[in-house]
């Protein structure tokens, strides 16, 4: 991996999830480790940009909510293009949107292969008492998808800041995985490089979408 | 050389623009005249024959790197053309010929390819410039080796653009581009150059780059912006009249939760609106981004408070829809390609065209369940003419659009009040302190006069004259008010004093006067001989006078008499009244040139039958207005003949050599007319009248002279 002093690594990570889930609650929660509780409702939290620091390695993360609406799903594509991870919202009192982040798992295994890392959250943990969504039932798809599993409360602020430190975690290894094994490499690794000719095929894929 | 040269291109005609060969084509100087493709026909003639003979032609006089290029372009050139040609053919069978760019380039490729080459290699130059320029404003701090990096890299990203755009499909331009882009970065990162540079300066450093280089290449035609080859413009036109067909489609069928009512909101709308619009006005990619990024910030303060995802999505359909941006999809197509895909994917700019992608993904694809609507109504609404849908919202924002107008010129005449306020302001305190200024220098014009009062101390002089004189001839009592200082005291006293002794003595003159000379003077101004003549039968002591023209320097020469000499001005200072009449008669006063035209005098005799005539004197104005000063004067300039008399004396000198009593034939003949006009004229009010009485008694002391020839010269003092 290069890690030239100015080098820092973007990653583009994406939440998606069935309208009404919470993923925008949940960037919400995380952004405001950044700014003052009486901003949150002011807050436009379409796109957040977040710098970390992990193992003394800069990292960028590019947090882009979704429109999560149903007529908006086959517009998927073009959010997750190029997305080095994924964050799979659903809502544990509601069955439905569950089944609807299987829908978008299987999409994006097909779409993007291993190269994604997935991150599935069960949020609304506060409601426990009206769970509809089984927790082994959840935990063991995760497993058997190769995805992690969290479950958050965005309202009680739990669980937000692990999930994401556990998802930049894991794209930097998977990235590091990439960059040892060259053949593995696609072109959604963003970091510069000199090696990447492949990354500009994506840009094509608009219309090919 | 100049001559030759430019003597043809005045009148050049058609044809010698026209090929070499004949051929309709139009022929081009770096063609050496022929077009291109009887050029490129020579060139290949010449190159076989110069395989066969290895005889070296004289080579055309182009440059070589110019040369390596256009060889370049000429193997792809049928490939190209060939390119062309079927991306016309399936335009035509789409019967989509109304794309007038693309028909053009396509008849006229022809001349147009070969022509456009040599402005592209000149231009770069102008880019180099506007780098330097701009490098030298954003990047400061970095050295001057990054500068030129920057625009070598950018020289040679345009020529290999350029040079590819012919050979290759658009997604392998688009992929050599952002290989392009990461050599730049990869080398950024190596060079030492940019060793000191933060991470956010070598982005600004590729966005710099970036800007430049796409900025040139957005405006060649066909080469970056929907490409040769693309169906880009086709998508364009049929994006548009989609999204007219999809007028009806409102806030409510989107689901988006927007009050069309509310002034804000549309407001908000319409600026979205004309950001979106401008997209593609702007030439760059990033450019384009920042668009995108203002218009989407205020769509999603359209949206409210704490909106999500979820709402600006719907949001910016539904504001894409009511903008119908033009050449949407070009522009999507273009920006996609060929702006840096890092910040594509990772910025904010690169995120909300995300979403912009998606609304028009979206939009391309609508159909009635993607509205929650029924299929038929769905249909309906598509088969109603695009004129009749969405009319309420066109015509909020058309409103919107005068509002807005109307609150910039509102904010326009506020600021022009404001302005006027503050001119206001500035006039009232200009005159205030003209108003100070004013009332300083006449402070200080007061305070100069008080301290230096005596500017008129030279009057003394013929102050002595006059004493001297007064020796010899007991005059009158003028030498009290020569000293004084107003001159109208004394002016009064002294034609009390001697106007009546005029009075008796003139007479019997103006008689003989008139008699003699009255015609011949009257033509002749300035006749002094017909003067002198009749001057002898009044009185033969008239000889030692000398009547002379004079010119005002003969007042400044020194008397012959030894005195002091006459400055003018003194001179003129005499001339009041007063004291001519005290100093007339002084031998001193011998030099003092009274210029009088006696042939007025004979003119003012005859003038009492004659109406006033010479208005050609060239005084006369100014004796009229100095005339009313004088009060005891006035009655006799009232009369116009006399004031063109006393104007008259102006123009003649005279010069008493000897003593005052030889003047008294001009005085005489002036007195009759004093004296007669005012009695004639019969004015109470006259001062003179009393004083013609006291005068009478005076006469004999001999100074009448002075009462007539005072006026004329005395007339400038007294103003």
């Amino acid at each position: 991996m290069t890690t030239a002093p100015s080098g820092t690594h973007n990653f583009k990570v994406v939440l998606l999830g069935e309208g009404c889930v919470g993923k925008t609650s949940i960037l919400l929660r995380y952004i405001e480790d950044k700014f003052n509780d009486k901003h949150l409702t002011t807050l436009q939290a379409t796109f957040l940009n977040k710098k970390l620091n992990i193992n003394g390695k800069r990292i960028n993360l590019s947090i882009w909510d979704t429109a999560g609406q149903e007529k908006f799903h086959a517009l998927g594509p073009i959010y997750y293009r190029n997305s080095n991870g994924a964050i799979l919202v659903y809502d544990i009192t509601d069955e439905d949107s569950f089944g609807k982040v299987k829908n978008w798992v299987k999409e994006l295994k097909k779409m993007l292969g291993s190269d994604i890392v997935l991150i599935i959250a069960g949020n609304k943990v506060d409601l426990e008492h009206e769970r509809t969504v089984p927790l082994e039932e959840a935990e063991s798809y995760a497993d058997m998808v190769g995805a992690k599993h969290f479950y958050t409360s965005a309202k009680l602020n739990q669980g937000v800041e692990e999930l994401f430190l556990e998802l930049t975690r894991e794209m930097v290894e998977r990235f590091e995985q990439n960059t040892r094994t060259d053949s593995n490499r696609t072109s959604r690794v963003l970091v510069v490089d000199d090696e990447a000719p492949t990354q500009s095929t994506c840009c094509l894929g608009y219309r090919s979408n | 050389m100049i001559f030759a040269s430019k003597m043809p291109s005045l009148r050049i005609d058609q044809s010698d623009l026209k090929c070499k060969n004949g051929c309709d084509y139009f022929g081009n100087p770096q063609w050496q005249g022929y077009c291109s493709k009887c050029h490129r026909e020579l060139l290949q003639r010449q190159r076989r024959a110069e395989k066969a003979s290895s005889a070296t032609l004289p080579k055309p006089e182009q440059k070589k790197p110019e040369r390596g290029i256009k060889l370049a372009s000429h193997s792809s050139f049928s490939k190209f053309e060939e390119k062309r040609l079927r991306q016309s053919e399936t335009l035509k069978k789409a019967n989509l010929l109304k794309f007038s760019v693309f028909k053009k380039s396509s008849t006229d490729e022809h001349d147009h390819t070969p022509e456009r080459k040599p402005p592209e290699f000149k231009i770069p130059a102008l880019i180099n410039e506007g780098m330097k320029r701009e490098f030298r404003v954003r990047f400061t701090n970095l050295p001057p080796q990054v500068d030129r990096d920057a625009r070598v890299f950018v020289h040679s990203f345009i020529m290999d653009v350029i040079k590819c755009s012919n050979v290759m499909t658009v997604d392998e331009l688009s992929e050599r581009v952002q290989r392009h882009y990461q050599h730049f970065m990869k080398y950024m990162d190596t060079s030492p150059h940019f060793a000191n540079a933060e991470s956010e300066i070598k982005e600004l450093l590729i966005d710099f780059v970036e800007k430049h280089a796409m900025t040139y290449l957005h405006d060649l035609p066909g080469v970056v912006f929907s490409p040769i080859g693309t169906e880009d413009e086709r998508l364009d036109r049929a994006m548009s009249e989609r999204i007219q067909q999809l007028s009806w489609v409102g806030e409510k069928h989107l689901e988006c939760k927007l009050d069309r009512t509310d002034s804000a909101c549309s407001q908000l709308l319409y600026k979205a609106i004309s950001e979106l619009l401008a997209v593609d006005g702007a030439a760059g990619p990033g450019g384009k981004l920042s668009r995108v990024r203002r218009a989407c910030r205020h769509v999603l303060a359209l949206c409210g408070a704490s909106a999500s995802a979820d709402d600006l999505l719907p949001a910016l359909i539904f504001t894409v829809l009511k903008a119908n941006p033009p050449r949407l999809v070009s522009n999507i197509n273009f920006v996609t390609r060929f702006c840096n895909a890092q910040r594509l994917m990772t910025g904010e700019g690169g995120y909300y065209f995300t979403n912009l992608c998606c609304a028009v993904s979206f939009i391309e694809n609508l159909t009635a369940e993607s509205l929650n609507m029924d299929k038929k109504e769905f249909d309906c609404y598509m088969a109603m003419p695009a004129s009749i849908g969405g009319s309420t919202w066109a015509a909020a924002l058309s409103l919107c659009g005068a509002a807005r107008e109307a609150a910039e010129q509102r904010a326009a005449a506020r600021a022009l009040l404001a302005d006027v306020a503050t001119l206001r302001a500035e006039a009232d305190l200009l005159a205030a302190n003209a108003d100070s200024f004013e009332k300083e220098i006449a402070f200080k014009v007061n305070d100069v006069l008080a301290n230096t009062p005596l500017e008129i101390k030279p009057r003394r002089e013929p102050l002595r004259l006059s004493s001297l004189r007064n020796s010899s001839i007991p005059l009158i009592d003028l030498e009290t008010p020569v000293d004084t200082p107003a001159p109208m005291k004394p002016s009064e006293d002294i034609p009390q004093i001697k106007l009546p002794e005029i009075m008796p003595v003139e007479e019997p003159v103006t008689v003989t006067f008139d008699r003699t000379t009255d015609e011949k003077i009257t033509q002749n101004i300035i006749d002094f001989q017909s003067l002198e003549k009749p001057s002898p039968p009044k009185s033969p002591q008239n000889q030692p006078w000398e009547l002379k023209q004079t010119g005002s320097f003969e007042l400044l020469t020194p008397s012959p008499l030894g005195f002091t000499p006459f400055d003018s001005r003194s001179i003129d200072e005499l001339m009041t009244p007063d004291d001519f009449g005290s100093d007339h008669l002084a031998p001193g006063l011998s030099n003092i040139n009274y210029d009088i035209d006696l042939s007025d005098f004979s003119g003012d005799n005859s003038l009492a039958e004659d109406t006033p005539k010479e208005p050609k004197d060239p005084f006369s104005p100014d004796g009229i207005k100095k005339e009313p000063v004088f009060d005891p004067f006035q009655p006799q300039t009232s009369q116009s003949s006399y004031k063109n008399v006393l104007e008259k004396f102006d123009e003649f000198s005279l010069i008493d050599s000897k003593s005052n009593e030889t003047s008294e034939a001009f005085e005489v003949v002036h007195r009759t007319q004093d004296s007669c006009t005012p009695a004639a004229a019969e004015e109470p009010g006259d001062p003179f009248s009393p004083v013609q009485k006291e005068a009478s008694i005076l006469d004999d002391s001999g100074s009448p002279t002075s009462a007539c020839l005072l006026p004329s010269p005395l007339q400038p003092q007294t103003r």
